[in-house]
């Protein structure tokens, strides 16, 4: 017997259309819009206004140190086109992007549901989860660098030896389970703060749901696929969407970590951006390349939030 | 009312434009016929200090306001934002990252006839120089070789870092066979090996190995294949692990220190910390072994240069000379050496180092070195990042040398 959170969920009430005409009229209209007013200003100021401008360096061979720069039309774009280093970077960037958020929405969520549950130390244990979340990527890619070093020296080889008799893993210095490693660490460096997200969405869920559900006969794993799941996603909407948006504009973890390699297996988009832009005066392919990301991350960004929508609709 | 208004408007606008005008002031020539110049400095504030102040008691007519950026990345983009913003400091640093931007745009003046640039080393003049003008004044440089454990190289019956790269590569593998590891090489910046290598060779050349590639008579594939061939039987020959593709500086010089490794590649930079971490290691530098047509050579560069903004003024230039000037003087050059540690390449002033790095100095002040990215005449950082990821490939056995120097011309091509 399954139990669904829409047999259990009390109706909702009828909807109730309103006519367009707000009381007040036109004035009263003129006045909340006015409201928004600030939020538009930032809107124009700090992202229409920047983007366009980018947009217009990335015509031309703008170095940074000189106003006086040629317009020399998409060349830029064409550039980064033609450069296989460009295509490694953008297919990592979105292996870390859709690895993370799968991994960590998969990880956090369980997670969430045992923090969530009265334990001895739970507050201790929860804050050790979220701990990883504090400190900068940077400093987190520094100190498993150290632990993830291929020399027998490193902690994890180190480990394994001592207590396996394991000869030294490659960790870093292997294509494959260099990827891993960037993406295995930039899941252990996020679930934390994500579970805590998933946490405060399970404590809004009422407990007559559950305890309902539990007259009809419903298991542990039916409670959770049939009340907990579908009442969280409004949780997975909003992590996966800052999971995904991060994870494509990741830098400081591989930058630390691996600086991109071995070879290029772990060069991100970002990291393509400020060592072949920014890095030598190179502002206008730097744009180029900006306003190439833009793109993608709208791009990836709607299709996320209309996928998800979509389940979420079908959930509720 | 309307008119109050306008009158407290037009009063703070004033006072606005007073202040603004004051704090322009600052950095000009003044009445007394005294001179504020301002210097971003790349240099800590707690070293370049007393040199500041020992400038200003021999020149009291000249006052130097400073402020610091760290190098690299944040001293690049500080001075950039502010040569753009028409707010550049008189005097600032220009560097490997930043000279070509920085001639290209008319942001700094030639010094080349200048009397301070003449006692110094003319590798160094070059280094900051086109077309026969100089634009920095460079008082240092630096170089890096081999770091050697001398015990470890003695129980196997070597004295020193062989000459020649057959013999070198000979003594590794007995290090292997004795049951050390022999040899770690970061690959997170192009190779120390390599480096060395291609600057024995171009060292030999006239017109020299970049000027060839870089203006079409020669080829990446022509000039680099033969040597990266030859470093890539490190790894061919399993004498050292590729594992160095995942290592980078630090984690090579730790290793070094705690004995674990023969031989690494380094520079006077580890010599404080290797010295802090094993007082009693018994080591020293020397020289990379050369190739059968080649000789011992090391990697370096000259460091960064003091520049003079273009857009100073008359008054605040001749300032910024005088500054210069007496920078370059023996006292001077003995204040920053001992504020620095760095090698000093000027005539009047003969440097102390330490011991373990003392084969190094003679290379250093007579300008044997060599450094792709600063040597390279365009397109540095492009390529930098290319070659650093093909050589790692290489190192893996993805591709051959051929392939990582045919990728460096695709790359170069591509302009």
């Amino acid at each position: 017997m399954s139990t669904r959170v829409s047999e259990i969920a009390p109706t909702a009430p009828p909807v109730v259309r309103r006519r367009r005409s707000i009381e007040g009229g036109w004035k009263q209209i003129t006045i909340n819009r006015a409201f928004l007013l600030p939020a538009i200003v930032v809107f124009i100021f700090l992202f229409i206004i920047p983007l366009g401008q980018g947009f217009y360096w990335s015509l031309t061979d703008f170095t940074g140190y000189s106003t006086d720069a040629n317009f020399i039309g998409f060349a830029n774009y064409a550039e980064i086109l033609r450069d296989p280093s460009m295509l490694s970077s953008l297919s990592f960037t979105v292996l870390f992007a859709v690895g993370t958020t799968v991994l960590v929405t998969c990880l956090a969520i369980p997670l969430a549901v045992q923090l969530n549950k009265a334990f001895f130390g739970r507050n201790f244990v929860r804050s050790l989860w979220f701990f990883p979340a504090v400190p900068s990527m940077a400093i987190l890619g520094l100190v498993w660098s150290y632990i993830l070093s291929p020399l027998p020296s490193g902690v994890f080889n180190t480990l394994l030896n001592d207590w396996f008799g394991i000869d030294s893993v490659s960790w870093l210095s292997d294509n494959s389970l260099a990827r891993a490693s960037v993406i295995l660490v930039g899941v252990w460096a996020q679930v934390g703060w994500h579970a805590v997200l998933y946490i405060a969405y399970l404590q809004a869920i009422p407990s007559e749901y559950y305890e309902v559900a539990k007259i009809d006969g419903a298991n542990a794993r039916q409670q959770f696929f049939g009340i907990t799941l579908p009442l969280l996603t409004p949780a997975m909407v909003i992590s996966s969407f800052l999971l995904l948006t991060s994870g494509l504009k990741v830098f400081e973890l591989p930058y630390t970590l691996t600086n991109g390699g071995p070879g290029f297996a772990t060069y991100t988009i970002t990291q393509s951006l400020i060592t072949s832009g920014v890095g030598q005066g190179r502002y206008g392919l730097a744009s180029a390349l900006a306003v190439m990301f833009t793109i993608v991350v709208a791009i990836v960004g709607f299709s996320q939030l209309k996928i998800t929508s979509s389940i979420g609709r079908r959930f509720s | 009312m309307k008119s109050r208004t306008l009158r407290a408007v037009a009063l703070v606008a004033g006072a606005s434009l007073a202040l603004v005008t004051a704090g322009c002031s600052a950095g000009s020539a003044s009445d007394d016929g005294s001179t504020t110049i301002s210097f971003l400095s790349w240099t800590g504030q707690e070293q370049m200090k007393p040199i500041l102040e020992a400038f200003h008691e021999e020149h009291p007519e000249v006052t130097v306001k400073a402020s610091y950026s760290p190098p690299v990345a944040e001293y690049i983009q500080t001075l950039q934002t502010r040569v753009l913003s028409g707010t550049a400091p008189d005097v600032f640093v220009i560097a490997a990252e930043n000279k070509t931007n920085l001639i290209d745009s008319g942001a700094v003046i030639d010094l080349a006839d200048e009397p301070f640039m003449d006692g110094v080393q003319e590798f160094n003049l070059d280094t900051y120089g086109r077309d026969g003008a100089r634009y920095g004044l460079s008082l240092s440089s630096w170089a890096a070789g081999y770091a050697y454990n001398k015990d470890m190289l003695a129980e196997v019956g070597y004295d020193g870092i062989p000459e020649t790269w057959d013999e070198f590569l000979k003594m590794l593998k007995a290090l292997k066979d004795a049951g050390h590891t022999p040899f770690l090489e970061s690959v997170d910046q192009l190779p120390t090996t390599v480096s060395a290598m291609l600057g024995a060779k171009t060292s030999e050349m006239e017109p020299s190995l970049d000027e060839q590639i870089f203006s079409g008579d020669s080829t990446f594939e022509d000039e680099w294949t033969p040597i990266l061939e030859e470093y890539n039987k490190l790894f061919t020959e399993d004498l050292v692990s590729s594992d160095v593709v995942a290592l980078d500086g630090d984690q090579v010089r730790d290793e070094f220190a705690n004995e674990r490794v023969a031989i690494i590649n380094a520079g006077p930079w580890i010599i404080n910390a290797v010295q802090e971490a094993n007082p009693e290691l018994n080591w020293a530098f020397g020289q990379v072994p050369g190739l059968a047509d080649g000789k011992p050579y090391q990697a370096g560069a000259a460091a960064p240069g003091y520049a003079i903004s273009a857009k100073s003024d008359e008054a605040k230039q001749k300032a910024a000379k005088t500054f210069l000037g007496w920078l370059a003087s023996e006292d001077g050059v003995e204040m920053f050496h001992e504020a620095t540690n760095d090698v000093t390449v000027t005539e009047n002033f003969e440097p102390q180092v330490n011991p373990v790095f003392e084969s190094m100095v003679e290379p250093i002040r007579g300008g044997e070195l060599y450094l792709p990215m600063i040597s390279w005449q365009r397109k540095e950082d492009l390529l930098n990042v290319e070659v650093v990821a093909q050589i790692q490939r290489m190192i893996q056995g993805q591709i051959s040398a051929e392939e990582v120097a045919a990728a460096l011309d695709a790359k170069l091509a591509g302009s």
